[in-house]
């Protein structure tokens, strides 16, 4: 089984910087939608006009692009397996996977927010839940968007002669994690405003 | 910087590609799924007030499994972890010192009752 030749430079942490760099800004991440949550969680279950949660929010329909979500973050870790083991093909299949997953789950927001719109009226200055709803799902969204965009532009850079050069397995695991982080953050998110009642 | 006094790339904690199968992989994604599953089926049970520490548990569980497995954060170097948690530990307190300073109608009219107290005090220091 073939292994992916590091050409790593030297650094005082052992680490390459370039992943290090991608675990400090997760850590980020994490504090810039824990501030998102906190802010949703003020006004859940806060006397307001409605519309409200209550009102709008569809289990059945976010379970399924919970669903979809998860399993586009197992298309990606398979993707990294593909990199990781000189299998090219394996990883441009599971990586153009991701992005349609990724997509897909892109979908169902774009249809619940104009569902939310039109049906019910919701927008961002509605009110309370509106606001921090929309700011906090809106955000994951493009989180997931610019994820997207990301891993289309290494499966278009993969398709060169040299495809992803000598750093293919260390490109798609940093692409991977951030991809991950986007999927563990929806985990909060759907547990927080869509399963737990007010 | 010497080989001894620095730290190679590859030396320390660090691991060429995680241990994990293709199989291994996909039994995660089947658990994910479950744990998912399960959840839902709880928010329709009327389970009291068992239901909201069991959904954060299960989604902790969801959490813990993705950052060690399929982040490989539990095959990769300490530093990497102990940044990460640093990172989420200090979410978590950023988001119970928000809960705690606006999360109610009381903690509310205490900060209200304490910016007219404030004022009030400024107020006699001016005409002192």
């Amino acid at each position: 089984m073939a292994t992916t030749p590091q050409t790593m430079h030297h650094t005082t942490t052992g680490i390459d910087n370039r992943k290090l760099l991608m675990w400090i800004f997760l850590a980020n991440e994490c504090l810039f939608f824990g501030s998102l949550i906190a802010t949703y969680l003020i006004f859940k279950g806060e006397p307001m006009p409605g519309p409200l949660a209550d009102d709008v929010l569809n289990i059945p329909v976010t379970s399924a692009s919970t669903f979809v979500l998860l399993m586009s973050s197992l298309a990606m870790v398979l993707a990294v397996y593909g990199a990781h083991h000189a299998r090219p093909g394996m990883m441009k299949v599971w990586l153009l996977a991701t992005i349609l997953l990724g997509l897909t789950f892109l979908g169902f927001q774009v249809y619940e927010f104009r569902h939310f719109a039109h049906e019910y009226h919701l927008g961002l200055s509605t009110n309370q839940f509106g606001a921090a709803f929309y700011v906090m799902t809106g955000f994951h969204g493009t989180h997931v968007g610019v994820g997207v965009i990301y891993l289309a532009s290494l499966l278009f850079a993969s398709m060169r002669r040299n495809g992803l050069g000598r750093e293919t397995g260390f490109h798609v695991e940093t692409a991977g994690l951030y991809w991950h982080f986007v999927d563990i953050v929806w985990i909060v998110i759907f547990t927080v405003v869509y399963l737990i009642p007010a | 910087m010497s080989m001894e006094t620095g730290q190679h790339a590859e030396g320390v904690g660090h691991v060429e590609h995680p241990p994990t199968t293709i199989r291994q992989y996909v039994m995660i994604g089947v658990v994910l799924t479950v744990i998912t599953a399960l959840e839902l089926a709880a928010s329709y049970m009327d389970l009291g007030a068992l239901l909201i520490p069991l959904l954060l548990i299960m989604s902790a569980i969801k959490f813990a499994i993705v950052v060690a497995l399929f982040m490989h954060l539990r095959f990769d170097s300490p530093l990497l972890a102990r940044l990460f948690v640093f990172g989420l530990f200090l979410a978590i307190f950023l988001m119970v010192a928000v809960l705690l300073i606006f999360g109610n109608d009381d903690s509310r009219r205490a900060g209200e009752a304490g910016e007219a107290a404030a004022s009030a005090v400024a107020s006699v220091g001016a005409l002192i």
